[in-house]
């Protein structure tokens, strides 16, 4: 473990002191709507893509339906608000209710599925996140379909700057508990079942258990990003339940580096941007609303030439230079 | 009586596409060990590209043989630019197949907009005729018998010929193949194009039957196909028929008495039986 003394040494430790003085008062500099609910989207995204992170990056499970998670996150705070009505108690109600949904959810799936082999896993995913869209889609009583859910929100949620924070926290939160985590005796067993699995069952530890484990967690950070998401934007639909909605997780997670921590942040933050520039492009050529095409390439490109993505080029240019002094 | 005759027939038209899509995704996989994830855009690329051809040039046989041809030509495209990269690689195998998706899945709506366009019915086919009381449309008819002996001709191929017989050997055991000093490349390139081939093919018939076609029929299908795939045995060619049947005819009954049911059950079908016995329910042979 570090002391203080060591941490001031760390260039890191600055980077981060300094990004999170500049996220705690950039709604002071700026009053931008636009601006900070894009610095929302990107922690949100990021938070999202971590926890896609945790289970394909770090423990090595390939998920199709990790999208199931963050949707019914959303959507049960959003039927819960929306039926029962906007007050904090039905709000606590629907963050817990999220969360005994994603924990029943991750434990269901992962219990029955995580025996069968990467490629079957991928698949059954799949199918299950079909099966939500299409709940989603044809439930309309509960849901509304297609048109999505509009809602309230509490009052004491529904501050300018509320939103903002809470995705900050949240992807700090999420940031150091991974990081706890991962340099606990169980985050090294995860990471040694990606490397061998025959290996670690071999000595003597349960595999699937800490599978089941990586499925459940992943599951509930993914359940909590998707409540920030439905209180930033206050409406949900069913594609944000689908299986594009996971692949975008896995594109921020392999552009920025997959199995590293900050990687998935660095991904989001690089996704959601270019994206938005992409997305403002079209006004000039319908063109670029085919936007996603230029993701498609790029992550092809990325897996065929620099698997570990952008934090992966970051370590080996730093290694370089230090083996150079 | 004559709406359970009708809905058999439907139900082995739908059957016979899901054949068409899924036989391919099988044999890819059961040779290449790969799932391609990018398997319903070929569908789609069929479906799409007879529509187009068909409006311009009025024959349906040029449109069908059109998205065969453009199907099985960009299949042959991602095999040897990226699948080909990633043989030993089961996981970049998942990810790269689902960055082929995106990609040909973005370039068909920069080509023809992302909303359904009509897909009329070819004229010749038009039409129903009478069997038992019930009316059958012909074009479905048409589905069913031109897929048979679509079936007919690639189970002749893979039973008869050397190159078949290769395939067959190398589904069992691809080293031993390699061994034998067969080029397993080649081979693994001639069936990525045989199986992207056949869901085109069965994609250029889908569209008369719904009068329309979108980018959203691309992951129906591929789900739809997973299930048949799963139902039937990975790497089995009648297998994926027999399933392909059975999932359609399933899929049409139950349209007719709640049309909700018929996907979420279907799906669950699926999840059942991978967990119950992942190598496929009218599998003879144990996959390694």
């Amino acid at each position: 473990m570090l002391n203080l003394k060591n941490w001031l040494k760390l260039p890191a430790f600055w980077l981060i002191l300094a990004s999170i003085i500049i996220l705690a008062i950039l709604p002071t500099i700026t009053s931008s709507r636009f601006i900070l609910h894009l610095v929302s989207t990107i922690a949100i995204s990021a938070t999202f893509a971590a926890s896609y992170n945790l289970l394909a990056g770090f423990t090595g499970i390939f998920s199709l339906g990790h999208a199931v998670f963050f949707g019914s996150g959303a959507y049960v705070l959003a039927i819960i608000l929306f039926k029962l009505g906007s007050t904090p108690l039905f709000f606590l109600l629907a963050l817990a209710v999220a969360i005994v949904i994603a924990v029943i959810l991750g434990l269901f799936v992962g219990y029955l599925a995580l025996r069968l082999k990467a490629i079957y896993y991928a698949m059954i995913t799949f199918a299950v996140a079909e099966l939500f869209v299409i709940t989603a889609d044809k439930w309309r009583e509960l849901t509304s379909g297609q048109d999505g859910l509009c809602f309230q929100l509490p009052e004491f949620l529904s501050g300018r700057y509320t939103a903002y924070y809470i995705s900050i926290i949240l992807l700090g939160a999420t940031i150091l508990f991974m990081y706890r985590l991962l340099d606990s005796p169980t985050g090294k067993i995860l990471v040694a079942i990606r490397e061998n699995e025959v290996r670690v069952s071999a000595l003597g530890f349960n595999v699937f258990r800490y599978k089941l484990l990586s499925n459940v967690v992943a599951g509930i950070l993914a359940s909590l990003a998707g409540i920030a998401y439905a209180v930033l934007n206050q409406f949900v639909m069913p594609t944000i339940l689908d299986v594009n909605q996971t692949i975008n997780a896995l594109l921020m997670t392999i552009v920025g580096g997959m199995g590293t921590l900050v990687g998935p942040v660095v991904g989001a933050a690089v996704i959601t941007l270019f994206g938005d520039w992409l997305a403002g492009l079209a006004k000039i050529s319908p063109l670029f609303e085919r936007w996603p095409i230029i993701f498609g390439l790029l992550f092809i490109v990325i897996i065929l030439s620099m698997p570990g993505g952008i934090m992966s080029g970051y370590y080996r240019l730093k290694s370089k230079v230090f083996r150079s002094n | 009586m004559d709406i359970f005759i009708t809905l058999t027939i439907n139900g082995l038209a739908t059957g016979m596409l899901l054949f068409m899509l899924a036989s391919g995704l099988s044999i890819i996989f059961g040779l290449m060990g790969i799932m391609n994830f990018a398997h319903g855009v070929f569908f789609l690329i069929g479906a799409y590209t007879s529509t187009f051809i068909y409006s311009l040039t009025g024959s349906f046989a040029l449109a069908m043989l059109a998205g065969m041809i453009s199907g099985a030509a960009i299949g042959w495209l991602t095999e040897i630019t990226i699948i080909r990269r990633v043989y030993n690689n089961l996981v970049g195998q998942i990810l790269i197949t689902l960055g082929a998706f995106i990609v040909l899945f973005e370039v068909i709506k920069i080509i023809w907009g992302p909303n359904v366009i009509p897909s009329p019915m070819p004229d010749l086919l038009q039409g129903e005729i009478s069997i038992l009381g019930a009316s059958i449309s012909i074009y479905r008819l048409f589905i069913i018998i031109f897929s048979c002996l679509v079936a007919l001709a690639v189970h002749l191929a893979l039973a008869k010929t050397r190159l078949g017989m290769i395939v067959r050997a190398g589904v069992e055991n691809s080293e031993m193949v390699k061994i034998l000093g067969v080029n397993i490349r080649r081979v693994f390139a001639l069936v990525f194009i045989l199986g992207t081939g056949l869901a085109a093919l069965g994609g250029t018939m889908i569209g008369p039957t719904l009068g329309q076609i979108g980018p959203f029929l691309s992951t129906q299908y591929l789900l739809l196909s997973f299930i048949v795939v799963v139902l039937g045995v990975m790497g089995s060619f009648i297998g994926s028929m027999v399933a392909g049947i059975i999932v359609g005819l399933a899929n049409n009954y139950i349209v007719w008495f709640y049309p909700p049911a018929a996907l979420p059950l279907n799906i669950i079908l699926m999840s059942v039986i991978l967990l119950i016995k992942p190598t496929g329910l009218l599998g003879i042979k144990e996959e390694a």
